[in-house]
């Protein structure tokens, strides 16, 4: 079992890193956690779903409305709501964690349940990877999530507006003192978050289907990758992520299947009195916030 | 201001519009219904917001509207109407507490003032634990969907006098560990498997159930080949899968009612993993829709939706009649566990009702003891001890479970050999050990 140890827990690790990376993206520069992640990673499989299946558009276009139309979404939820409570963490929180739990109450309260909300998968089948067999979709979110951290890390080091990002994740007064607009970077890093998760939603939802109460379980994972990376750190995504699915792996090999769960919340436990700030955390007060 | 004005008499035009429609919508109803009597109420506590609970609704507002139709239950020379009050109990949703549940069978009793309850509480837990509030209230409770486990007819049995008022209708899990059973050594002794490997859900009956089925299977000449606890929300399922093949399995038995089964049905159908899925009570596999929903990986998949009625077979006259009646209301095949025997529980208890001529529980609960029908899933009787509906392969002679393979698309029966209207195929990646 040591090769299908490695290559699906690298896979695992992959999934929790996509799932994970709007969140710590958003907390990382605007410092709002946001807690609405679950239900914008629901909505956005829910409006793929309808752009695909109501208005007959390709899975590739569907995908991408999705992506712009949930980014939009996250945007706005930073003008109007969260900028009334910028810097007041707790409140922060309760905003988005009410409008969330609201969104996801209205699309069950709409109806959206059922297991006949699915994405269709990339391109369907296996293929041996090492002798250990592999389908496609999974395949894809490996080299996907590989692609996606490469592309975030140019665009954070080497476009003027990710650049700008960073010097108000760093230091917001010295960056406003530069002439960078902070809530405008604030907007766009909640709206670009969003639109991870919408990017997250398209390429993880055709493994399962569209069900509104996976909102919480991506909430956890994406908290739990965090706090053991470090709240405001995409390497930390990417350590935690594969350190946690590797973990779990390991737990189904040799605990058994019903233990992986586990391995998540204790992570944080253990991180929490271990190292509050995770392990590329820069922040002491990590307690504090969350 | 003007534009407020307008906005304004366009939603008055827009209210008196629907207050006329709901006034005709009345008089048109009041005029075509027979019962004049006061509505009996009837409580269903269920889960609305999952299949088993919104399947079960689905069937007992089908049932209550075909009784109206026929101008509702004779009660002391009155002819009443039956009025359904659905409250959601939540209690299949991860981290609501069992005390929601209990609130709403509460509220059902006291302030919606069900003359019974039919349906749940959906979730073993919640079904255990209101039997004491439905018992103190003296209510009669009638289970039709969800909670399957044994504890529950067992507690009526060892202190009859306390909870004679409740009843269960449907299945629970020792007879689906028995139909599980018998159904895989039948394919045994027809193609010559006897290797299995078994994941389920870590809830309290799936677990139980793979339990049951692996201690049933040994003594037959199976091997177990492992016994693994998924937790609910797995989303890998690729370990189980690839040790399943590895160790030579050619059955694999799943219990499983999590949304993420989805994730296992589509992994065993990629990776062409050479094992006959063997799916009990499967939220996902159950339901009409999965077909499409997984594009066809669904294929092979065995599942059992408990009684029959909830997937297509000729059990009884009956079945097909309730079958096409909930499709046409519903425009959805029955969709899984709970819609036939939710049915069918409003139709025994109105019965029990006219019998007792009352609604005195003490009476009602003498009438529900003698009840003997023919129904969607075979003769119902409850056992007089026990109150759990009493089960068989026989239509003739009991409530008889069913167990279908997704085929071409359809659900088609496969088990028992008495409902059957095929016959199970092996996915063409595994061969049959016997020609």
């Amino acid at each position: 079992m040591v090769l299908p140890l490695l290559i699906y827990g690298l896979i695992n690790g992959s999934i929790l890193a996509l799932t994970a990376l709007g969140f710590s993206l958003t907390y990382g520069i605007s410092r709002v956690a946001n807690f609405a992640y679950g239900a914008l990673y629901v909505l956005a499989g829910f409006s793929a779903w309808f752009f695909l299946n109501r208005l007959k558009l390709s899975l590739f276009l569907s995908l991408l409305l999705s992506i712009l139309l949930i980014g939009l979404i996250g945007a706005a939820l930073y003008r109007i709501a969260l900028i009334r409570v910028r810097g007041m963490p707790t409140s922060e929180i309760i905003v988005t964690f009410a409008l969330g739990t609201a969104a996801l109450e209205a699309l069950r309260f709409f109806g959206f349940l059922g297991s006949h909300y699915t994405l269709p998968a990339f391109y369907s089948g296996a293929l041996p990877v090492f002798g250990v067999p592999v389908d496609y979709q999974r395949l894809f979110i490996v080299i996907l999530g590989a692609v996606l951290f490469l592309a975030l890390w140019i665009f954070t080091h080497h476009t003027k507006t990710g650049l700008a990002m960073r010097a108000i994740a760093q230091d917001e007064q010295a960056a406003m003192m530069a002439g960078i607009d902070s809530d405008f970077m604030a907007t766009l890093s909640v709206g670009l978050g969003a639109g991870l998760a919408a990017l997250a939603a398209g390429i993880l939802l055709p493994l399962s289907y569209i069900a509104t109460e996976s909102g919480s379980n991506i909430l956890v994972y994406a908290i739990a990758v965090c706090i053991v990376g470090g709240l405001e750190s995409t390497t930390g995504v990417l350590v935690a992520s594969l350190l946690i699915g590797y973990a779990q792996m390991l737990s189904v090999i040799y605990l058994g299947p019903h233990y992986q769960m586990i391995v998540a919340l204790l992570a944080i436990l253990v991180t929490l009195i271990l190292r509050p700030s995770g392990i590329f955390g820069k922040h002491k007060e990590l307690e504090e916030r969350v | 201001m003007k534009r407020s004005k307008t906005a304004i008499f366009a939603m008055a035009l827009g209210v008196l519009a629907v207050a006329s429609g709901i006034g005709l919508y009345c008089a048109v109803g009041s005029s075509a219904s027979q019962p004049a009597g006061k509505p009996i109420i009837i409580g269903a506590p269920l889960s609305t917001q999952y299949l088993y609970g919104w399947a079960a609704q689905r069937g007992m507002v089908l049932a209550v509207e075909e009784i109206n139709a026929r101008g509702g239950v004779l009660v002391g020379g009155v002819r009443r109407p039956l009025a359904l009050e659905v409250l959601d109990t939540r209690d299949l949703e991860p981290g609501v507490p069992l005390s929601e549940a209990l609130l709403v069978v509460e509220r059902l009793i006291l302030e919606k003032k069900a003359a019974a309850l039919v349906g749940g509480p959906v979730r073993s837990e919640a079904a255990l634990a209101a039997m004491d509030l439905i018992a103190k209230h003296k209510k009669i409770s009638i289970l039709t969907t969800g909670a399957l486990t044994p504890a529950y007819h067992r507690r009526v049995a060892e202190n009859y006098e306390k909870y004679k008022y409740l009843f269960r209708i449907t299945s629970e899990a020792g007879q689906l560990a028995k139909e599980a059973i018998d159904l895989l050594d039948s394919l045994r002794q027809a193609d010559g498997f006897d290797r299995i490997f078994i994941m389920v859900q870590d809830v309290a009956h799936a677990r139980a159930i793979g339990g049951l089925v692996a201690k049933g299977l040994e003594p037959k000449g199976w091997k177990v080949l492992g016994n693994e606890v998924y937790p609910t929300g797995a989303l890998d399922y690729s370990t189980g899968l690839l040790k399943a093949k590895d160790q030579g399995a050619q059955i694999l038995f799943v219990w499983m009612d999590h949304p993420e089964t989805a994730i296992l049905v589509k992994q065993w159908h990629d990776l062409k993993i050479p094992v006959l899925p063997v799916s009990g009570i499967s939220g996902l596999v159950e339901q009409p829709g999965a077909w499409a929903s997984s594009s066809g990986a669904v294929a092979y998949w065995v599942a059992s939706p408990a009684n029959a009625g909830n997937a297509p077979s000729n059990a009884t006259p009956l079945t097909m009649k309730f079958y096409q009646a909930y499709t046409k209301r519903w425009l959805v095949e029955p969709e899984g566990y709970g819609a036939s025997s939710s049915y069918v529980g409003i139709q025994v208890l109105a019965r029990a009702i006219e019998r007792a001529g009352s609604l005195d529980a003490d009476r009602l609960a003498a009438a529900l003891e003698k009840t003997d029908v023919t129904s969607a899933y075979g003769r119902i009787r409850f056992d007089p001890k026990s109150h759990q509906v009493i089960p068989s392969y026989d239509p003739k002679e009991g409530a008889v479970g069913t167990w279908f393979q997704w085929q071409q698309g359809k659900r088609v029966a496969v088990w028992p050999p008495t409902i059957a209207t095929g016959k199970i195929r092996v996915p063409p990646w595994l061969e049959p050990k016997k020609g």
